[in-house]
């Protein structure tokens, strides 16, 4: 007796021109959105995941939680990675720019300008701590300057300060932070490196320094902090990087 | 002849899971490739072979670190939620019966790679699944339950530290990341292989939930890509009423 081909060919209904066809449709859009950006449309989506996840992040953020070295963990040295947006190192020219300082201003009762030797004259720490950059690296280094609290209570924050600007001499690279990782208190304006005095390629002469956040967060070649009632966003946050990237 | 063999929950979960794998893993790649090596800098690391070496763009997603991160934070929720939705499912609705291991699962598992091996000629007897299935679908949620905790101790390494720290730091943390991501592509790329190499008919069970039990593997005692249709016998028409 001869068997029904359909018995066959018959895949649950879809018959195999079928189910090759949508294979085909199916591996094409893979292949098609390999090393892509993903569709246009999902934009606003991740806007809105992005925004959404900010508010875990700061939900999640405490000022007890302390980033610690791991004892077997050695210092990165010379391997820490120098980086500015810039074409050539910023450096700070007296001779063009006069003495440099750094001007803290926004919402606060005392704005001020401060010199280095100002910043020096401050209560001064020096934390071991992690480097965690966007990329996915880590280097532990010793930051050494004023603790950002101390500043903050010296300028007088007002209670409306919400954001803090950190704004630099590397072109227009700024970037933005939430008043409370700012206050978090392994956060420093840092002067110092590894015991020295920061270099250019580091950031010299200051540079806001915190594990809380991603090294793109931590602004350097400092020129002025803003207390801000909001967000003014970042170089890198305004190119799609997360605004809050915490740790 | 057909009978319901995947609840609407399962067949759900599983396709917005193949989305949320494929983008996860595509944008992970991305991620990993801005830096692709776990040593702190000025150290080295032991234990990963290629270090420094980038994974091909091709097999990436999210075109650059920026928005292959917005694709990872903004997935890992669908990936964390479905997830979490499945796992209640088999809970509440007994499907873990089909799925955790049982004492006897080795023998079995060795009696199913004889099989396949030409060591032996007809398939082990099964239930829903074979013995190596079981395994696969059993570590399937484990090493994603490892990603997830491994992904969060690399996302939040300060204000979770005592996460990372379990995982033996943020360098260890981002290893078992990857590790856990390794674990998953191959269980899904042998997965997806043995699907259409042994068992086809199980593509429409996944859609449409029925599932013919006279095309199982077992009734045609299928090898990969061997008794890929089935030998049915004729059907006899039923003897007419009188």
């Amino acid at each position: 007796m001869k068997s029904d081909p359909k018995d066959y060919v018959s895949i649950g209904g879809i018959d195999r021109r079928e189910f090759l066809s949508w294979g085909g449709i199916v591996s094409a859009a893979f292949l098609a959105a390999c090393n892509s950006r993903g569709p246009k449309a999902a934009t606003r989506l991740l806007k809105y995941a992005e925004r959404k996840n900010r508010v875990v992040e700061r939900a999640l953020f405490r000022h007890t939680s302390i980033d610690v070295v791991r004892p077997s963990a050695y210092d990165a040295g010379n391997k820490l990675p120098s980086y500015f947006v810039s074409p050539m190192v910023p450096v700070w020219d007296e001779s063009v720019r006069g003495k440099w300082a750094l001007e803290v201003s926004g919402l606060v009762a005392n704005p001020m300008r401060l010199t280095l030797e100002d910043l020096q004259r401050l209560p001064r720490v020096s934390n071991r701590v992690n480097h965690y950059c966007v990329e996915g690296w880590t280097a532990v280094e010793t930051w050494s300057g004023v603790p950002f609290r101390e500043l903050a209570s010296v300028v007088g924050v007002s209670p409306d300060a919400h954001y803090v600007d950190f704004q630099s001499f590397d072109d227009d690279y700024h970037e933005s932070w939430d008043l409370e990782s700012a206050m978090h208190p392994q956060t420093v304006v840092a002067y110092g490196l590894d015991g020295k005095m920061l270099e250019p390629a580091h950031g010299a002469p200051a540079r806001v320094y915190s594990p809380v956040k991603l090294g793109y967060k931590n602004t350097k070649y400092l020129t002025k902090i803003v207390f801000m009632p909001k967000m003014n966003g970042g170089y890198w946050s305004d190119m799609g990087y997360e605004w809050y990237g915490g740790t | 002849m057909e009978r319901k063999r995947h609840h609407w929950i399962v067949r759900v979960t599983h396709w917005v899971n193949v989305v949320a794998i494929i983008i996860m893993v595509g944008s992970g790649l991305r991620i990993f490739n801005a830096y692709p090596a776990f040593a702190r800098k000025g150290e080295m690391f032991c234990c990963y072979p290629f270090e420094h070496k980038p994974i091909p763009a091709w097999l990436t997603f999210g075109g650059w670190l920026g928005g292959a991160r917005n694709w990872h934070f903004a997935m890992m929720w669908v990936l964390v939620v479905n997830g979490l939705i499945y796992l209640a499912f088999v809970y509440l609705h007994g499907e873990w019966r089909d799925l955790v291991p049982r004492k006897g699962d080795i023998r079995d598992s060795w009696q199913m790679v004889k099989f396949y091996a030409f060591k032996r000629k007809d398939h082990p007897h099964q239930g829903k699944h074979n013995a190596l299935q079981k395994t696969a679908y059993f570590l399937l949620p484990v090493a994603g339950a490892v990603a997830v905790v491994s992904g969060i101790a690399i996302w939040k390494p300060v204000q979770l530290s005592w996460l990372t720290n379990l995982l033996g730091g943020y360098v260890w943390a981002r290893y078992w990341h990857f590790m856990a991501m390794l674990v998953i592509v191959i269980l899904s790329v042998i997965h997806v292989f043995m699907v259409f190499a042994v068992d086809p008919y199980s593509i429409p069970s996944m859609i449409t939930g029925n599932y013919d039990e006279r095309n199982s593997p077992e009734a045609r005692n299928a090898r990969p890509f061997y008794h890929l249709f089935p030998r049915r016998r004729p059907v006899v028409p039923p003897p007419e009423a009188t």
